[in-house]
């Protein structure tokens, strides 16, 4: 799976979520060789805030967050650009949460405890829409 | 109240290891309720505290003072993973969650027979939550957990619910808190739980095995 993954596309990835061990669970799953950039943010507004200044390829964004939840903060990115490439990675599985976010403009969702395998799919179909919006 | 440093028992990398499997595991939880009920629970950020097991009445009674009057499913569970789940309502949730298992239909059933039903369907509501919650840590956490059957406490005025004999006094507790509200209906609660000493070294070489395959 790895070797289909190519960083032409995705250079910068934002990572959303309050939980420092699930920020680094998630960057454990993707590949270190491959000279992604990673940005942080420890919940919704302060991942609107970087969003807006890193301008990142792929979002991974939490839902369930203090300060500002992952439902307002998606709203507000696809706000302020609406070609955003938001990945939900959450313990939220209801069916009512999903279709909240996918019908706010979010590319898909991943379920937590998150697996290498499906964040991996879910980047190389991230790299592929890139592609056919560029 | 006589709380533990959180980080003599447990490590700060514990227990932020801790809170995440908390919340994947509420979050199976409320999924699997949802699958009964036509409603969204509304999760909150879970919360972790290390107490003596003497300050915890006191503690959850700190949570659930503003309802006044609360009902309880409490439920025991055995595994190297073992302790207490409290699973904590507002009160009338009961009396709601009848209506919302029933879609809406009305009832005209005398007060006894409400008891009953409210008794059923809190033990029926309390079975998925805490069942799916702690099967969901067990299960992180590869351990097996059997349950008691769940013990109902209805309708009872928050300071009377909790008992300091319904914990042993010199053991450490490690509770899990979190919180939720029901998107439909005027239901909340708390689901505390609670794993004493016992647990704790199988607990923490648990979870060093749980994050070291994300290394």
């Amino acid at each position: 799976m790895e070797d289909c993954l190519t960083n032409d596309m995705v250079k910068k990835i934002l990572i959303v979520d309050d939980s420092p061990i699930a920020r680094k669970m998630l960057k454990s799953c993707i590949p270190k060789d491959q000279g992604f950039e990673f940005h942080e943010a420890c919940n919704g507004s302060e991942g609107v805030e970087k969003y807006r200044s890193v301008c990142p390829d792929v979002t991974f964004m939490d839902l369930t967050m203090p300060v500002m939840t992952g439902f307002e903060a998606i709203e507000e990115i696809i706000k302020h650009d609406r070609n955003a490439l938001i990945i939900v990675v959450t313990a939220d599985v209801q069916l009512k949460a999903i279709k909240t976010v996918l019908d706010s403009g979010a590319y898909m969702v991943l379920k937590k405890p998150l697996k290498k395998e499906d964040l991996l799919i879910a980047l190389s179909k991230a790299q592929d829409t890139l592609q056919q919006v560029k | 109240m006589m709380e533990t440093d959180n980080k003599q028992v447990l490590s700060s990398e514990e227990l932020e290891i801790l809170q995440e499997i908390m919340n994947i595991a509420f979050g199976k939880s409320a999924a699997d309720l949802t699958d009964v009920i036509d409603t969204h629970v509304v999760l909150n950020v879970p919360f972790i505290n290390v107490m003596h097991v003497a300050a915890l009445p006191d503690y959850i009674r700190n949570y659930v003072k503003d309802y006044v009057n609360i009902s309880i499913v409490e439920q025991r569970f055995w595994g190297r993973f073992r302790g207490d789940a409290l699973l904590v309502f507002s009160s009338g949730s009961g009396k709601e969650l009848i209506g919302m298992l029933q879609h809406g239909e009305g009832m005209s059933l005398v007060s006894d027979h409400i008891e009953i039903l409210e008794r059923e369907t809190l033990m029926e509501v309390g079975n998925i939550l805490i069942g799916a919650c702690v099967g969901k840590v067990a299960e992180l956490l590869k351990d097996i957990v059997t349950y008691t059957p769940p013990v109902i406490v209805l309708e009872r005025h928050y300071e009377d619910a909790f008992s300091e004999n319904d914990f042993a006094p010199d053991q450490t507790a490690i509770v899990l808190k979190t919180d939720f509200n029901f998107s439909e209906g005027n239901i909340s609660g708390f689901l505390f739980l609670v794993t004493s000493n016992d647990s704790i070294q199988w607990l923490k070489d648990a979870l060093q095995i749980f994050i070291e395959q994300y290394e």
